[in-house]
Order: C-alpha cells, then structure tokens, then sequence
C-alpha cells in the first residue's frame, strides 16, 4: 500500500476469502461496540513535519475561499505534494486582526518540501484572495518563511513592521494591502497516516458512518482529514502489474474481486470506505481515532456497519502504531 | 525578597549618572559596595551612598524615590530587570537599553530610550527632546522596544528611529519623526511643525488631522489598513486600549528623500 493513495490494511491478517458472513467474526476479535466489530489490528502511520496558518477575511466566507483554494489538491504526497486541510474555523476574537479566520494545517515528508508547498499555496491561493491576511498559527521548533518570502512580490514597497515582538509584512496589492506574518512554526513531531477502514452492509450505510466519524474528527484540535470529504474510496496497495505504476487497487478491499482474489471481506460487506487522518502530533491522531470509532458505531450494527479496522504494513514501515482495541480504551 | 530602593537624601549639587545602578551590575554586590559606586559627574567625588538612603535587596527590581531632572542615565545600557522611578528622570534615561522595563511616574529629560535595542519605557509624565532619537556617536536612533510618553515629547521624537513604537499621549514637538529610517510613532494629539521632515521608511500615525503637512508628502487618499487592526488589537493585549479602527489617510513621503515612509491620518 502506499499511504496517501488511502492506506488500506495489510494482507497478513486471517484469510476470510469467501467464508460465508457469519463465520466472519471467528476470523475477527471479538471486540465490539454496538454491534460493530473492532478488528484487532492498528493503523501504522509516519513521522511527517507540519505547520498550522490562520488566514482571514472581510468574512468568514471569503476566509473559507482562500483556506479550501489554498488547500485543494492535497490529498496525498505521493502526487500533491502536500496534504493540507481546515483545521478549524475561528471567531474574530480568536484572530490577530479581529476578522473571521480559518486555520489551516500542510504536511509534507520533510522541511523543504513543506517550505516550497507553503510559499506557492499561499503565494498563489491566499495572497490572490480578495481582502485576505495570513498569520502564524504555530509556535514550532523551527520557523518557515511566510511573509520574508513572498513579501519580494511588493517589488520594493512592501514594509516590514514588528508589532508586540512579531514581525508582519505589508504587502501592496490591488485591493489595498497584504499582510502577512514574516514566519510561522514547524512542528517535526507531525504524524501522518492514522486511518480507520470502516466495512459495511451498503455504500450508504459506510458513508453515512463515515460522515460521522469526520465530523466528529472535525472537533479534534490538530488534525485534519484531507481526503474529499475526509473520505477516501480508493485504498491502494504497493506496486502494480503495470511497470511505472507504483500504486494500485487495493483489490483485497473490493467487493467486485471478492470471488477472484485472496478477498478481506464477508461475503456480505457492499462497500469498505476509509478515513485518513493527518495530526500535529500522535496524541491528537489518537483522540481523533477515538472519536472516529465512537462516531462510526453510533448508529449500530442494525444500521448496515460490520466492522472497524485499519491500515498497516505489518508494523516494519511506521514508527507510530495506533492499536484500535487500545485507542478505544 | 523587598526591590532594592534608592532614595534621594536631597537636591544633589551635581547632575548624577546612575549608569552603573542596573541590575546586572549590582546583583553581586553588597550594600556596602553598591553605596561605594561612584556617580558623580564633578571633579568633587559623590558615591551612591552619599546621594542615596539604600534599601532592599532584590538587585532585579530596582525602585528610585523622589529624583529629579538632574539624575541622568538611569536604567542606560539596561539588560534585564525592572527600574521603577518614583519622581522625574534626567537625560538619557534608558538609552541604549536591550532589555528589561523601565517605568517614570513623573518626567524625563532629554534622549529617553535613545538608541534602544529592546525593552520598554513608561514615562508618565513629558518627555523632553529627541525620545527613542540617536545619541551621540550612532548611526540610528530606536532599534527596538517600545517607549510609551504619557505627557508631551519634545521636538524630533523618534530621530532616526530604525525600529520599535514610540506612543505620544500628548503633543509632540517640531520634526516628529526626523529621519526616521523605520519603525512607528503614535501621536494622539498634535504635532509640531515639519512631522516627517526626512522620513525614509517607517509610519507615523496620527489620530487627530496635523496641522502642517510638508510639501513633500503625497496624498494615497483614504484606505482600508488590515495592519491598523492589528495595531489596535496588539495595544488591546498590552492592556492599553486605543481606537484606532481600520481606515486611514495615507500620505507617503519624504519625497525628498527616499519616499518610502508614510503618514497614517484617522479617518
């Protein structure tokens, strides 16, 4: 599997290829909530470097505009560059000018790679947007440039001004000024990959599930789900028949292969949908797991859920590893 | 542990230069040895111990009762630590600080906070000539920190300021702001004349219309300032509440110079 693709477990667990449905759950664990069996697996994530921007706007819309522009086409690394989403949106007195704000997190696999992701996005999706502002939104270990590098785009009017021991960069543009804090923080203890495969009786019942289980990831501080929706439908596996492919269906997840190949999946299960979430640091991934898993078995099994689990490499890859029966202690 | 006091035994025959009273200098010492400190600026010997009554002990907060115009350089070269003057201070108080804070309940003289690293003055009261100015043998006025003037400032406040934010409650003499470099001055109330004479960088704000403006000042017309936001907020935090709302009248100037300066009028 290649994270970012949508992780999906991997093949070491019990074969249940073609078992009828109810001689599933001997190949499970028997842990569950409501009805919904939680696998005995973990999610295997990765150490990634973050950053959290707040960007503002005459309102809170046009905050959002910026925040969706500069944070669309993030889903995954592999071919984005970057994964980024809304963390949260904030009140104007949570922010710096006393405007609507929108926080907003960007992971990359290292400190260049997030420098450059950080300078276009917001260079080209934050500055563009009328009336926007854009602030540090993290202390962190080590400082990005924000405003020291796009302040150049003033071609020689842009001024620098230090207010309360922070320094801004006033930016000229057409609709008046850009301002814009010089540098924010990075944080190298981010982690990515934490992820929940949620398996099911009917797509709608697994979306359903997993609109739950985002929104209720959405109240986590430090995590974002960056996938559409935070949903991903397409879990991917490592390599491919293809030569030059390097990631391809994860087909022990489909439910069309089920009769073809070595299948993960009861006989019963319609439709497997994954979330994926990215955190500033592997407590927030955890706390937003756990209310992931909360989220997704409220309804019950009666509602068409089956089963929770997750995505690892047989833990030799990712150093973190999320154990769901632990996260839900 | 009590602030380590001084207290003015009477009217010095002497200006004196309380340079060497900051606490980096005098955490190490003894009373004894602090009352032997020299601060006479005469051929006639004063020490601390003949000006002052020395009390306390906490060498980090450093507390003067009852000086007046003739105790210069008080809390000059400060590094760290907090200096509170009960009474006036004399010229050069806090020049040349990098740290720590400085508060004045009443006046200070001429060349308060003068080329200024870091660190906050309060002067209560008026400050005299060229506060957060350059002193003699710099090249830059203020590089930083923030000098706060209750009263009056006298002329050419803000000298070739580099960095930092002068705030003036009062008004402010003649060439507010002369060659500044960069950095920001407040003015609540009136300027003098020529305000900006040779400004380079930097902003001078203003919350009430100057009543002279150089001719070589161009006129940006009234805008909307998201940095205007940020300033008021920034005041708000430090527990100093000014309106200044988000629209101003913008004039860039000195045109004489560099150009890149700028006047900010309230609308």
């Amino acid at each position: 599997m290649v994270r970012g693709y949508g992780a999906g477990p991997c093949r070491s667990g019990v074969p249940a290829a073609c078992l009828p449905a109810d001689d599933y759950s001997l190949a499970m664990s028997e842990l569950k909530i409501k009805g919904v069996t939680i696998v005995e697996t973990f999610a295997e994530a990765f150490p990634m470097v973050g950053t959290r921007i707040i960007i503002t706007a005459p309102s809170l819309e046009w905050a959002l505009i910026a925040a969706r522009t500069m944070t669309g086409f993030a889903t995954s690394v592999i071919a984005c560059g970057a994964e980024a989403g809304i963390e949260r949106t904030l009140s104007p007195d949570e922010t710096l000018d006393g405007r609507p704000g929108v926080a907003v997190l960007l992971f990359t696999m290292d400190s260049e790679k997030l420098q450059r992701q950080l300078r276009n996005r917001v260079g080209q999706c934050v500055l563009t947007s009328p009336g926007s502002a854009c602030f540090a939104g993290l202390e962190g270990e080590k400082k990005l440039k924000l405003g020291a590098s796009l302040r150049f785009f003033g071609d020689g009017w842009q001024m620098s001004k230090m207010v309360a021991g922070r320094r801004f960069w006033r930016i000229p543009v057409m609709d008046g000024e850009f301002l814009c804090e010089a540098t924010t923080g990075l944080t190298k203890k981010a982690v990515g990959g934490g992820n929940l495969l949620v398996l099911g009786k009917s797509h709608a019942a697994v979306l359903a599930a997993c609109e739950r289980a985002v929104r209720a990831i959405d109240e986590v501080e430090g995590v974002i789900t960056p996938f559409p929706g935070g949903i991903v439908r397409s879990g991917s596996k490592v390599g491919s028949k293809y030569k030059g492919q390097i990631a391809s269906t994860n087909d022990a997840y489909c439910p069309t292969l089920k009769a073809a190949v070595n299948t993960e999946l009861p006989l019963d299960v319609e439709a497997v949908m994954e979330i994926v979430i990215d955190g500033l640091t592997k407590e927030s991934i955890a706390k937003a797991m756990r209310c992931g898993i909360h989220a997704i078995a409220e309804g019950g099994s009666a509602q068409g859920v089956t089963h929770i689990t997750a995505g690892n490499y047989g833990g030799n890859l990712g150093p973190h590893h999320f154990h769901l029966k632990e996260i839900i202690a | 542990m009590s602030a380590l006091s001084f207290e003015l035994k009477g009217k010095p025959d002497q200006r004196l230069d309380l340079s060497p009273l900051v606490p980096s200098r005098l955490k190490d010492l003894k009373p004894k040895e602090i009352e032997a400190i020299p601060i006479g600026t005469t051929r006639e010997k004063l020490a601390v111990g003949d000006a002052f009554k020395v009390k306390g002990k906490d060498a980090s907060m450093l507390q003067f009762v009852g000086t007046d115009a003739r105790c210069d350089k008080i809390g000059a070269e400060l590094k760290d630590g907090e200096i509170v003057v009960d009474g006036d201070a004399g010229a050069y108080l806090g020049a040349g600080m990098k740290g720590g804070s400085i508060e004045v309940k009443g006046s200070a003289g001429v060349l308060a906070g003068a080329s200024m690293v870091r660190g906050r003055i309060t002067i209560a009261g008026d400050a005299g000539e060229r506060a957060g100015g350059i002193l003699v043998g710099e090249t830059l006025g203020m590089r930083g920190g923030v000098i706060a003037i209750g009263g009056n400032a006298g002329p050419m406040v803000g000298e070739r300021m580099r960095r930092g934010l002068v705030v003036v409650n009062g008004d402010a003499g003649d060439y507010a702001g002369g060659r500044m470099v960069a950095g920001t001055i407040l003015f609540k109330r009136g300027v003098g004349r020529c305000a900006g004479f040779g400004l380079r960088r930097g902003s001078l704000i203003f919350l009430e219309q100057p009543k002279e403006i150089l001719p070589t000042f161009g006129d940006c017309g009234v805008l909307e300032f998201d940095y205007l936001r940020l300033l008021e907020r920034s005041f708000r935090d430090a527990g100093s509440a000014v309106r200044l709302g988000d629209r101003a009248r913008r004039l860039m100037g000195d045109m004489s110079v560099l150009g890149k300066g700028e006047m900010l009028i309230l609308a």
